[in-house]
């Protein structure tokens, strides 16, 4: 907890007796971290109680190193928002509202002024600072919400689904924009429903189901699987009959064979099999899941106890909404 | 479709002093006087403002005319209206600026989402509503102050004593004139600042204010005329008027309430319990949004 951007402990939050947050403790690190879950998992509830905009009923949460409950300013002083829904007043020209967004979190009128034309030029609105907002289009406006949300120079932004609504090209921007936050020294928490963005942009992955973490940690990590693939040049089936002969577990999925790295000797054994089997080897390396898969097997080993822990068929989820 | 260019200017981190959270008052309380007056608007945003305080001005410009014209040609002292009767005549445009201006200030912010960039400041919802508020005091007391400072300095400038020695021999009439637009924007702009904060639309709630402003005279009046004497309180509209001929020290109507019977420090009552009452609505409210 001691370098963690972000770090929950226990905390619960619940719109009257629906509960958004069970228990959530999380140790973020600095850098850029994904806040995974499909609508309604609980993303944008926790971001709020980040932010002290929502109290929690148990627990604490702190931000750069401060308990938001008892610093909830000085963290809003230091992090950036942008948030899911609109949020821009389409009777001002993108410059004033910046200048204004700067002011808002304390900065003087002339470095707001300054910050304000830097950042529209680091999202790409040098060009349109001028126009009123109510005239943009979507990607304007998703751009126009992240430099409001970067305009005070924050330690730390968070983004609520940022590419929401965006085509492929404006989508791609975005991400770009994203993936340079680093290098202005900001720390991001990107929350979004659309995993493959997390895995491009986030080091970090924070998975939310039904206000409860099913998993945190680098996203390294989360997709190594244990398993190693391998492509050969002809029929893999000999080979895959190698390897099983050699006590090692093993299966085909389409023209790859897929072999469970249980211990430090598989490949020794895979070296073997391709020998017996005299098949060329095109490709071999350790398995990688996607964020998705990791999402769906997490999503689906949760849901099975609690399925089968309740006798009258109710799941907790159930019992919750009722 | 490509929207936009993105140069890569290298990033310059802010590290120079943050001014917390006054500095986000006092940027509230900017905004809120130019969302008011239209500046840095659209052009349409600015109309009706400055129509509004046009015609309120309007008034004394042309008495301070008339006084020239009549200085020139050697004519008698003309006096058109008293100040007690040119705030009766700003008034009703000053109550429609009122409802207009407490609309633009909250609406706007809850319609189009901006309260999200308000939560994520460092700023309290009690910091948001007092920038607000004092946006509103500024504008609608100018708005009453504003004509009534023309009236007296033009009849300075065109006064046979001279302008310093009608200053100075009058110079009650600034604090009691100062006073009495403060009872217009108490009896005013809490009420109008409550419903906004209730609507989802600016002019529904520009209207809504006006209406009942509008509305509750007659209606106090059937009733007063009806024998049920206690709801001459319920005049609106009178109140502020005859709380302003207490301090102005002259009558220029017979108000309802004091048909009913009532004294001006009734009505004076009156507009501060509703202030106190629509203080706490539009705190409940906020309270309850952030």
């Amino acid at each position: 907890m001691a370098d963690a951007i972000i770090a929950t402990r226990d905390l619960r939050f619940a719109y009257g007796d629906i509960v958004a947050l069970h228990d959530v403790s999380i140790d973020v690190p600095p850098g850029r971290a994904g806040l995974v879950g499909a609508n309604g998992a609980g993303k944008t509830t926790l971001l709020k109680v980040l932010l002290g905009i929502l109290r929690p009923q148990q627990g604490g949460a702190w931000l750069l190193g401060s308990p938001v409950s008892r610093a909830t300013l000085d963290v809003r002083s230091r992090v950036g928002y942008m948030p899911e829904s609109a949020c821009l007043p389409p009777d001002q020209t993108a410059a004033d509202f910046l200048i204004y967004a700067a002011e808002l979190a304390g900065l003087p009128t002339r470095a707001a002024r300054q910050r304000a034309s830097d950042v529209l030029t680091l999202v790409g609105l040098h060009e349109e600072r001028f126009r009123y907002m109510g005239g943009f289009s979507t990607g304007m406006a998703q751009r126009a919400k992240l430099a409001q949300a970067i305009v005070h120079d924050p330690d730390l932004v968070l983004l609520d689904e940022p590419t929401g609504g965006l085509d492929p090209e404006g989508r791609e921007e975005m991400l770009a924009l994203i993936g340079r936050l680093d290098s202005f020294g900001i720390n991001a928490v990107i929350s979004s429903h659309v995993l493959p963005d997390i895995e491009r942009t986030c080091d970090w992955v924070i998975m939310l189901d039904g206000g409860r973490v099913l998993r945190a940690g680098p996203l390294t990590e989360l997709s190594v699987t244990g398993e190693v693939t391998l492509e050969v040049l002809d029929d893999p089936a000999p080979v895959l009959a190698a390897i099983s002969r050699r006590g090692v577990t093993a299966h085909i999925e389409g023209h790859m064979i897929v072999v469970e790295a249980q211990a430090a000797e598989t490949n020794d054994s895979i070296r073997d099999a391709l020998v017996e089997a005299g098949a060329a080897l095109r490709r071999m390396g350790p398995r990688r899941t996607t964020l998705e898969d990791i999402f769906l097997a997490e999503e689906s080993a949760a849901l099975r106890p609690a399925a089968t822990a309740k006798p009258n068929g109710k799941t907790p989820a159930d019992e919750e909404q009722t | 479709m490509t929207e936009g260019v993105i140069f890569d200017l290298g990033y310059h981190p802010h590290e120079g002093e943050r001014l917390g959270r006054a500095g986000a008052v006092r940027a509230l309380y900017r905004d809120g006087l130019r969302r008011v007056l239209g500046l840095r608007r659209r052009a349409r945003s600015k109309v009706l403002p400055v129509l509004l305080l046009s015609i309120a001005v309007l008034p004394a410009l042309f008495f301070v005319g008339i006084g020239v014209f009549t200085k020139q040609f050697d004519l008698e002292d003309v006096e058109f209206f008293t100040h007690a009767q040119y705030f009766g005549m700003t008034s009703a445009i000053a109550m429609i600026f009122t409802a207009l201006a407490a609309g633009e200030l909250l609406v706007p912010d809850r319609t189009f989402g901006t309260l999200a960039v308000y939560a994520s400041r460092p700023l309290t919802f009690e910091d948001y509503l007092a920038g607000r508020a004092a946006s509103l005091i500024t504008v609608v007391f100018g708005f009453m102050y504003l004509p009534q400072l023309v009236l007296f300095f033009g009849r300075a400038w065109v006064s046979d004593q001279g302008f310093g020695s009608y200053v100075a021999g009058n110079l009650d009439t600034l604090w009691r004139t100062a006073a009495a637009s403060a009872v217009y924007f108490v009896a005013f702009a809490p009420l109008a600042f409550a419903i906004a904060a209730y609507s989802r639309r600016a002019s529904f709630a520009a209207g809504t204010f006006i209406g009942l402003m509008v509305i509750s005279s007659p209606v106090s009046q059937a009733l007063v005329e009806a024998g049920f004497k206690p709801s001459g309180l319920l005049s609106l509209q009178h109140h502020p008027g005859y709380v302003r001929d207490w301090i102005m020290g002259e009558s220029t109507n017979r108000w309802i309430p004091e048909r009913a019977g009532y004294g001006p420090v009734s009505s004076l009552i009156v507009i501060l319990a509703l202030t106190a009452l629509t203080v706490f609505l539009v705190v409940r409210r906020y309270r309850r949004l952030t």
